[in-house]
């Protein structure tokens, strides 16, 4: 799955931390979502898209491996 | 969504506070039961063998003298190991979660593992034994492997921002 969260993250000048703080989660876990290591939850997606007042959709985005 | 079964994360350190001292008091003194620790127990379901003498009697059911230095470390080992294993992080995310089922599968296989392997290996009553040590590194187990992933996670996106 791709994401677009530090794209996000750098368009509303949010660091690791900041957005780590909002969606109450730790730094570590907004590090391991960037690269790609770790799937977040719907809820947790959920709160991300709304912190960044965007669609689900244009945060996270299906890739081809995904379906295998 | 909050019930995760975990106890809050101050225990963690009460755990650790107990668990050390117990290991260590655990190992010292294996097999040498202080004197003064000899009580009348009421005993459900023994059959009078000590693993460290034979006593010979029955104990089914009723009143027995037993030397209970064992029971109180195994009591304190477990509910330690069991407060420092299953408390929550001080941020308990989802993520930490993940890893927490994570290593408890990892800990499952390596505990049995070893078990399978001691099948083959170890014999007699060195086997029970082992059995007996075994109702314990299950979780020392988990612990370990569970506290050094939580160590590498931590230690992960120390440069990043």
């Amino acid at each position: 799955m791709k994401n677009n969260i530090k794209i996000e993250r750098a368009r509303n000048n949010f660091t690791q931390a900041d957005l780590a703080e909002k969606a109450q989660v730790s730094r570590q876990t907004i590090n391991a979502m960037e690269a790609g290591k770790y799937v977040p939850s719907t809820l947790l997606s959920l709160k991300m898209a709304e912190i960044f007042k965007v669609e689900i959709s244009e945060l996270f985005q299906l890739e081809k491996k995904d379906w295998k | 969504m909050k019930t995760n079964y975990l106890f809050p994360n101050k225990y963690k350190k009460v755990g650790l506070f107990v668990l050390i001292p117990t290991l260590i008091i655990g190992i010292v003194f294996f097999g040498k039961e202080p004197d003064f620790l000899y009580f009348n127990v009421y005993s459900l379901f023994g059959d009078g063998l000590n693993i460290f003498n034979v006593v010979n009697e029955v104990e089914t059911i009723s009143l027995i003298e037993d030397n209970i230095f064992n029971e109180i470390i195994g009591v304190l080992l477990i509910i330690s190991s069991l407060l420092v294993g299953f408390s929550e992080e001080k941020l308990e995310d989802e993520f930490i979660s993940t890893l927490r089922l994570k290593s408890l599968t990892r800990a499952v296989y390596v505990n049995y593992g070893i078990l399978l392997v001691s099948f083959f290996s170890v014999y007699g009553l060195n086997f029970a034994w082992l059995a007996i040590f075994n109702i314990f590194t299950f979780l020392l187990i988990f612990i370990s492997i569970f506290n050094f992933n939580l160590w590498r996670f931590k230690k992960s996106a120390k440069d990043e921002e």
